[in-house]
């Protein structure tokens, strides 16, 4: 569902990824995990098409980025921290504005909102204006609009950032209900707990740099870990990390 | 996932666009500070400008010339002279069309007037001629010049009395010689108006009319084209349009056209308060018959616009409002934020500001083809010929053409903006 061949992205000196190939199947949750600054959010940019990889290429969902980009945005719905809402438009109008964008029509927006609104819990947000949200009521709506067209892909960058709780565990709820065949969730993100809950596996990112991908299990036996943040710690800075039996002692 | 469609590659998509510019409308619409801008105010500035102001200047100038003024006098004057500036002008009917002055005995004349004691001081320098063939003298005539009302005043009232009064002495001694009046003026000019009849009735109105339409579309261009631009890169909305299956070509058309939208909507409501303000005017003129003529010239000419003049000025309007729209939105998807983008579209307001208040002027200007053909000038001299009369279609034609070209060009420059990293995730 998503092949990734050598991709590199530079901004004049800075080289923002180095040569990034990685795969992700049908059918899993595939975590992004790297400190701010690893490149995960130009990465998850170029597999929606915002940004062109200085060179190499990438599929997804079957779409190729260079070759077929709106089919790539068909596919895909995206998800980060930073998005918002128009303040003045109700939740529900702006589903309904998305929808259309993809191509549904009234009812089978309104069909899809109701599923959306039952599986995030949106209730009477969907009748607010956007300008009266909560962090979390805002979130719920952004995740439903990215997946208002029911996209068999779904990225997901620091989509936790800034939730509280409840709404925390309202999406990571979503997103394991979202695992299925025929589906592939990227999920990036700093926080190693929620990689260790809700991913099958994970590519460890540094510097532009893929340092390591497998399973949680794959990533712990290859570098000797306990944790996934002592792996992350012992992948990215081997030096900086004391040994675990000296920290056990 | 709903069934895709299967656009050709590259082109536009009406629907899509008329989606993107629905979304900027409604938006647009929830927000009051936007409908006042667009709506409200040109319907109370224009009544208010094209009437209140001329109206309430015209009161003012005019309400002096039917007001006493106090008149300092050093001295004593001749017993005609004083008659003649303390008499009242009046029509038959007894309407006072110009005051008298009260004479006030002053000592100091220069003082008298400065402090306010009264408005103007006069003090021969010598003894003045009461009758035909008594000589000369000088009048000196204290006022503080540079203050408009004292000269409309006390200061016009006595030049104009003195004149008359010269004029009254020199006929009398022109006719104890046995000369008429006419010696003093062998050759008379008779000027004749050879503008058209719009042109003689439109008067400052013409230079308003351009100056208020080009300020009522870039107020209502503003709001729509920073938060369509500026405002959703800050709200991060933009990113989730450009993730959608939307082509970059149609995001920008689609907020030119909402931006252009409301740019017109408010340009209709700048047109409406102009009709206003003649619905008025008329109502005055059929209450007051007699007043027609003062009262066309204290509101500075009246409108009249032939079929062709409104559709020239509507055309002339909607090219603006997308080359206005269009530059807006360049400049706003280069800021990064709302308040940044209104310091950069500072300038633009001046862009518009200046050659609008240079229209006063236009009578002093070579207008040529190229003029004309210059985007955003072309259509405010276009606007000021329309009103006066004196349009021409091929200068229409080049305003409008030149107004869509400039449209064409900044639509280009916004849609390679739109497709730059770096000014989409600029922050």
């Amino acid at each position: 569902m998503l092949d990734i061949q050598n991709v590199t992205k530079s901004y004049r000196a800075y080289q923002a990824l180095r040569g990034v190939t990685l795969h992700a199947h049908s059918g899993e949750v595939f975590g992004l995990l790297g400190p701010n600054g690893a490149g995960k959010t130009t990465l998850l940019r170029i597999l929606a098409t915002l940004l062109e990889p200085t060179s190499g290429t990438a599929v997804v969902g079957g779409h190729d980025i260079h070759h077929d980009p709106e089919g790539v945005r068909r596919a895909v719905g995206v998800v980060n921290g930073g998005m918002g809402l128009p303040a003045r438009l109700t939740g529900r109008e702006v589903l309904r504005s998305f929808a259309t964008l993809y191509g549904m029509t009234r009812a089978q927006a309104d069909a899809r909102i109701a599923d959306l609104d039952d599986r995030l819990e949106l209730g009477r947000t969907l009748d607010v204006r956007a300008g009266e949200y909560s962090t979390g009521m805002k979130q719920k709506v952004v995740i439903a609009r990215a997946v208002i067209h029911d996209p068999p892909v779904l990225i997901l960058d620091e989509a936790a950032s800034g939730l509280d709780i409840f709404a925390r565990r309202t999406l990571l709820d979503f997103v394991h209900a979202t695992r299925a065949p025929g589906r592939l969730t990227v999920y990036s993100t700093h926080v190693m707990s929620e990689v260790e809950e809700v991913c099958d596996r994970v590519a460890i990112l540094h510097e532009g740099n893929l340092l390591n991908v497998g399973t949680i299990p794959d990533v712990l036996a290859r570098t000797g870990a306990s944790s996934l943040e002592r792996a992350f710690f012992a992948l990215v800075r081997p030096d900086a990390v004391r040994p675990e039996a000296s920290h056990a002692r | 996932m709903p069934a895709e469609r299967a656009p050709r590659r590259g082109g536009l998509r009406p629907g899509m666009v008329w989606q993107i510019a629905a979304r900027d409308l409604l938006t647009t619409l929830r927000d009051r500070r936007t409908l006042s801008a667009t709506i409200l105010m040109p319907l109370i500035l224009i009544p208010l400008f094209t009437l209140g102001l001329p109206l309430l200047m015209g009161n003012l100038i005019g309400g002096q010339q039917q007001a006493r003024q106090q008149l300092g006098v050093v001295g004593t004057l001749p017993e005609g002279l004083r008659r003649a500036l303390t008499t009242d002008e009046t029509l038959p009917d007894g309407t006072v069309t110009r005051a008298g002055v009260d004479l006030v005995p002053v000592t100091d004349p220069l003082k008298a007037v400065r402090d306010g004691t009264v408005e103007a001081a006069i003090q021969p320098g010598g003894p003045l001629p009461a009758r035909a063939g008594d000589g000369t003298g000088t009048l000196k005539l204290y006022a503080k010049l540079s203050n408009l009302r004292a000269r409309s005043g006390a200061f016009g009232k006595v030049q104009d009395v003195v004149d008359g009064y010269n004029r009254q002495l020199a006929t009398a001694r022109l006719s104890t010689l046995g000369l008429g009046a006419d010696t003093l003026e062998p050759v008379r000019i008779q000027p004749v108006d050879a503008s058209s009849a719009q042109e003689q009735r439109s008067g400052q109105l013409a230079f308003l009319i351009p100056m208020l339409m080009m300020q009522f579309i870039l107020a209502g261009a503003l709001a729509t084209a920073l938060d369509a631009t500026a405002g959703e890169k800050e709200r991060g909305t933009l990113e989730s349009l450009l993730v959608a299956p939307v082509r970059r070509a149609e995001v920008v058309t689609g907020k030119l056209l909402a931006t252009a939208t409301t740019a017109l909507t408010s340009a209709a409501f700048s047109v409406i308060g102009f009709l206003l303000s003649g619905l008025i005017m008329r109502a005055y003129q059929s209450a007051n018959p007699g007043n027609v003529a003062t009262f066309t010239q204290a509101m500075g000419g009246q409108l009249t616009l032939s079929a062709v003049g409104v559709l020239t000025l509507l055309g002339v309007a909607a090219t603006t409002a997308l080359l206005i729209s269009s530059l807006l939105i360049l400049v706003g998807i280069y800021a990064r934020s709302f308040k940044e983008a209104q310091t950069y579209v500072a300038p633009i307001n001046l862009l518009v500001v200046l050659p609008a208040v240079t229209l006063q002027f236009a009578d002093f200007l070579n207008t040529s083809a190229a003029l004309y053909a210059t985007p955003l000038i072309g259509g405010m001299l276009a606007i000021l010929d329309t009103v006066k009369g004196s349009s021409e279609p091929a200068h229409a034609a080049l305003a409008i053409a030149g107004n869509l070209a400039g449209t064409a060009l900044f639509s280009l420059l916004a849609l390679r903006s739109f497709g730059r990293e770096e000014v989409i995730f600029r922050n």
